[in-house]
Parts: C-alpha cells; sequence; structure tokens
C-alpha cells in the first residue's frame, strides 16, 4: 500500500461461527454464517457486498459456493492457498481489488473444521508415500508445525539465553484474558508451572505451549471509507499492511541465518511506513501464537523489543491486559480458537470499537469495568492504534495496523 | 522398491534432481549441486542456482563433516512411520564446506535425524548444540540411501550447549 491509501478503507463487519470441537457442519455452512453475522454486524444486505476472498489449505468450501449460498452475485473473488499470515496480506488485497474498480465491497473468510476434518497438528493427513518434496524434512519426521518450527526456538535459547519459563508466561496471560471471554474454547487461567508441567511434545515445546484445534467459520468485510461512513458501525480504519513477507529460502526456514528472527524483520519497515506509526504508537498487538514462542519471535521482529530480549518483555507484564501493551486479549490461538489468525483481527476491531464481547453487563453500550479479574472485563482502556503480527512460519509472516 | 521405516520411497522421473540426490547419496558419499557458472554448492537442491540463477549443476561430494546447529527431541510422533521411533532428535546440521559464504548469513544447513552407530535414534543427553557429527547413511533400496547423522568422535567445536533440564 502507498501512503495516499492510508486510512481510505476500513474495516466494516466482523462476524464468527461458535467456536468448538464438534461443529457438526460443512466448512461451506461455516463460511456461510461467519459471513452472514459480519454482514448483520456491519449492516449490509447481500446486494451490498460483491468481492469475496479467501484461504485454505484443500480443507474448505469455494467463495462461489458460500456466495451463491447467501444470495450474493461476486464481481471479484480469489480462494487462495495459505494459513496463517493470510488474514492480514488478503485485507491487503481486499483494498487493492476496490481500488483497481474490480468490486466495492470485500468479505474475507476462513472457513475450518480443524479438529474433526483436516487438523492442523497434521494427523490424519500423512502422505503414505515419501516424494521428492518430502526429502529434505519430512521424511526426517519433522511434519507437524510444532516439529518443524521448535530448532528455531531452541536456537533462539541458545543464542539469547530464552527460557521456556519466560514464554510459558504467553500462556498465562493469554488464558487470563480468555477466561474473561464467554466464546474462547479455553477459559481457565493456568500458571507457569501448569505450562512447564505439561507433557512434552517435541522439546522445547510442552503441550500447553501449542494452541487449541478447533472447527469455526470467521470472516471480515472491507470497503471502502466512503462506504464505512454509512454503515452501523464505527469503522475501523486501515492505516497499512504488510504481506506476506518472506526469509530468502522461505520454503525452509531453517537453511538461512539467524534461524530464531522472524521475517516480519522484513514487514516491520512496510508496514510502519505505509501506516505512518511505530512500534511506540500501538496500544494492542495481536500475535499469531501458534505457540508460546511465536509471540516471541514477532515482538522482536516487529521492534516491540530488541532481538534477543523478548523472554523479557513476554514475562514482564507487558502483555497482560493492564499491562503497557496487551496482547491478544481475546486469548489467542493458544485459548481463544484456531483460526489461521482471523480472531486476533476481530479482536482489534473489537478493541478499537470499545465493544469487546466481555462479561461486563452492559458491554454492548460499550460500558465496561476494567475490572481484568476472572471472568470480568477485557477491554483496554481506549484503545487508539491496533497491530496484527500474522506468522506462516519463521520465514513467512503479514502485518495490518489498524485504527480508530 | 525403495522404501524408508516401512513407507514407501517414490521419486518421479519428473523430479531428476531428488532422485540423483538420493542416487548418489547410495554410494555413501553426501553429494551436493554445485553450480557450473558460480561454483557455488547448495543444499537443499533445487532447480536453480540461488546465487545465480545458473540452470545447470555439477554433483560434487562433500565430506559429510559438520556441527549441530540446533536440534529438538520429538516425543509425540505424528507421522506413523515414527510411532515407535520416539523419542527422537532431529538436528539442524551446518556442513564444514562453504560457511558463512557468499555472505555471513549463509551455510549449508542439513535437517536430519541425529542416530547411533546401530541407527536407532541417539539419546538425548547426548545431543548438544555444538556437538560434531558426520554422515551416515539408510539404505532405501533401487540403488538409493538417505543421508542421516551420527555423533562423531571429533571434539566440539565450541562449548556443548543442551536444553536446560
Amino acid at each position: 500500500m502507498v501512503n495516499a491509501l492510508r486510512d481510505r478503507y476500513a474495516i466494516v463487519g466482523i462476524g464468527e461461527t461458535e467456536f468448538s470441537r464438534n461443529s457438526g457442519r460443512t466448512t461451506r455452512a461455516l463460511g456461510v454464517e461467519a459471513i452472514r453475522n459480519a454482514m448483520r454486524d456491519a449492516g449490509l444486505t447481500p446486494a451490498d457486498v460483491d468481492g469475496m476472498l479467501s484461504y485454505h489449505g484443500n480443507d474448505s468450501t469455494d467463495s462461489p459456493t458460500i456466495a451463491g449460498d447467501l444470495g450474493i452475485r461476486l464481481n471479484f473473488y480469489m480462494d487462495c492457498s495459505g494459513g496463517g499470515s493470510s488474514t492480514e496480506a488478503l485485507i491487503g488485497l481486499a483494498i487493492g481489488a476496490i481500488e483497481a474498480g474490480m468490486c466495492r465491497t470485500v468479505a474475507v473468510f476462513r472457513a475450518m473444521n480443524g479438529y474433526t476434518q483436516a487438523r492442523i497438528g497434521g494427523t490424519g493427513r500423512q502422505a503414505p508415500v515419501y516424494t521428492g518434496g518430502s526429502i529434505p524434512q519430512a521424511i526426517y519426521g519433522m511434519t507437524s508445525a510444532a516439529q518443524s518450527f521448535a530448532p528455531a526456538f531452541m536456537r533462539h535459547m541458545y543464542e539469547h539465553g530464552t527460557t521456556s519459563e519466560q514464554v510459558a508466561h504467553v500462556k498465562v496471560a493469554h488464558s487470563k484474558h480468555a477466561s474473561n471471554n464467554p466464546k474462547a474454547f479455553y477459559k481457565e487461567r493456568v500458571t507457569v508451572d501448569d505450562v512447564l508441567s505439561s507433557r512434552w511434545i517435541t522439546k522445547p515445546l510442552h503441550l500447553l505451549d501449542c494452541c487449541v484445534e478447533t472447527d469455526n467459520g470467521t470472516a471480515v468485510i472491507v470497503t471502502s471509507i466512503e462506504r464505512a461512513r454509512d454503515l452501523k458501525q464505527h469503522p475501523i480504519h486501515i492505516m497499512g499492511v504488510a504481506g506476506r513477507t518472506t526469509k530468502r529460502k522461505g520454503n525452509y526456514h531453517w537453511s538461512y541465518a539467524p534461524i530464531s528472527l522472524h521475517a516480519g524483520q522484513y514487514g516491520g519497515p512496510i508496514v510502519f511506513a505505509n501506516a505512518g506509526v511505530g512500534p511506540e504508537d500501538i496500544d494492542i498487538t495481536g500475535s499469531y501464537d501458534a505457540f508460546t514462542f511465536t509471540t516471541l519471535f514477532q515482538l522482536e521482529a516487529y521492534g516491540f523489543c530488541k532481538v534477543g530480549e523478548g523472554g523479557e518483555y513476554v514475562s514482564s507484564g507487558i502483555i497482560e491486559l493492564g499491562g503497557a501493551r496487551p496482547n491478544n486479549p481475546s486469548g489467542g490461538h493458544l485459548c481463544e480458537v484456531y483460526s489461521h489468525g482471523m480472531n486476533m483481527v476481530i479482536e482489534n476491531v473489537r478493541q478499537l470499537r470499545g465493544l469487546v464481547d466481555d462479561y461486563c453487563p452492559s458491554w454492548q453500550q460499550g460500558e465496561h469495568t476494567y475490572d481484568y479479574s476472572e471472568r470480568g472485563c477485557r477491554q483496554v482502556r481506549d484503545p487508539e492504534i491496533t497491530m496484527n503480527l500474522g506468522w506462516a512460519s519463521p520465514a513467512t509472516g503479514s502485518a495490518l495496523i489498524l485504527r480508530k | 522398491m525403495a522404501e524408508y521405516l516401512g513407507v514407501r520411497v517414490h521419486v518421479p522421473e519428473n523430479d531428476p534432481t531428488m532422485l540423483a540426490y538420493l542416487q548418489h547419496a547410495g554410494t555413501h558419499r553426501l553429494t551436493l549441486q554445485r553450480c557450473r557458472d558460480c561454483g557455488l554448492l547448495q543444499y537443499p537442491p533445487g532447480t536453480a542456482c540461488e546465487h545465480c540463477t545458473c540452470l545447470d549443476f555439477d554433483w560434487a561430494p562433500v565430506s559429510g563433516k559438520g556441527t549441530i546447529y540446533s536440534y529438538e527431541i520429538v516425543t509425540h510422533p505424528i507421522h506413523p512411520a515414527y510411532r515407535d521411533r520416539v523419542p527422537y532428535p532431529i538436528v539442524l546440521v551446518e556442513l564444514d564446506e562453504q560457511r558463512a559464504v557468499p555472505a555471513p548469513d549463509y551455510a549449508l544447513r542439513v535437517i536430519a535425524t541425529l542416530v547411533d552407530a546401530e541407527g536407532r535414534p541417539e539419546h538425548e543427553e547426548r545431543v548438544a548444540i555444538g556437538a560434531r557429527v558426520e554422515v551416515a547413511f539408510a539404505d532405501l533400496g533401487d540403488g538409493l540411501a538417505l543421508p542421516l547423522f551420527r555423533l562423531s568422535d571429533e571434539p566440539p567445536e565450541h562449548a556443548l550447549w543442551r536444553y536446560p533440564g
């Protein structure tokens, strides 16, 4: 995005389904409900939406099918291959499609039965034969995301003295946030000891260092600021996007050093220049917490702390509600839902609206207690600017800066 | 038929680069692509030289020696082939050749499992960053072999570092 487009587009609607491990529905039904909810949130009818973007790993339903169910006639759609860090990038592409005159209003969605069908952790989708593409990595028993990313975190511990205890604080913080989120899949607060005493998945990652797997549909709707002003919600301005930036040899993130530094090192200068702000201006971060340590990698790469000091940053209280810059107030992927990045964008929109759906009795009127104790509030006080820090792997990321 | 851990290994004819890599390993020499233009080695095998885009390569044997750059100990298997192998160490090895060439962040880094003399997964307490390793081979059949690594007798490159606990 060039600077001329800063604040010219907005997120006007957000929608999601229930977050579960037994949707009992097709991804088609999940996508339809999420987009329908986003349209109702925005005050849009099917005739108002003429663009659609989605991402998938051959585990979803295409846009024409979902648009057809909703009575939407499309002027533009693309169903892109991708997982984490697609959300931010597709919001950027939605702006591009509208700016090019191809369409006027775009629904971006992700629909996945991430627990009951295509499990993200990798079970149930194993190749019965090792082909050429499996030789550099998969044939060695390195197939799941945890197995693929673990050496990057191990190297970070070696280079910087980062500890498991430090990154366990990410799970602790996000579990506190999720305890104030009625729709979160895991609402129970956990301790550092809970994380460290959970079983190993692949050392240095414990079970509670890894995110939840769930079934869900999620959607956001993007349109120009002129159209946004006539809609139901206060428009949330899109200040800047970067996506999907990669490291060299991005298909083999471990091949190019430093393997402990995320691709956000390249996305940061792009997104901050587009948005005209810096890390110090961000009130809330939304990290892609597929694992505890991925939050640390992103915060370092985008400059919220120095490289190597992420362990101190995430264990200092800064990232908790009530801290200087809360991260993932919804509970994120570790506790709320695994949506391939959408739920952290949706949460930041809610935060900027001042309409977080927590346990405060009058949250729908924007009245919050700011009491962050269990089963309480999770609205950050008067946030102005938020940032999402997408992640597909240590070698690929996206970023999105929003303002009120 | 080539197989590894009971799983068929089939590299189709339209992927001659990867097939050649396994065929060279079949002679029990770790052999990498070397660009015919700029002369640099590369790994993993690719379809163009990552340094100069040249499409033509020779195959060059390397020493098979290197240092553990990072690792993990897998305890929860995902692929069925590894169900009976846990816990197993995956190591990221930096080969001795072409380190920090053509620039500081480059090296020939190889992912593989670390095995003992019998080809079983190496014990966790023997795995460490800084440890010296040498290539070993698992024969797959059909003249193909898969490079693995085992600990060598050489002293460590630097003070050994293990995950604490």
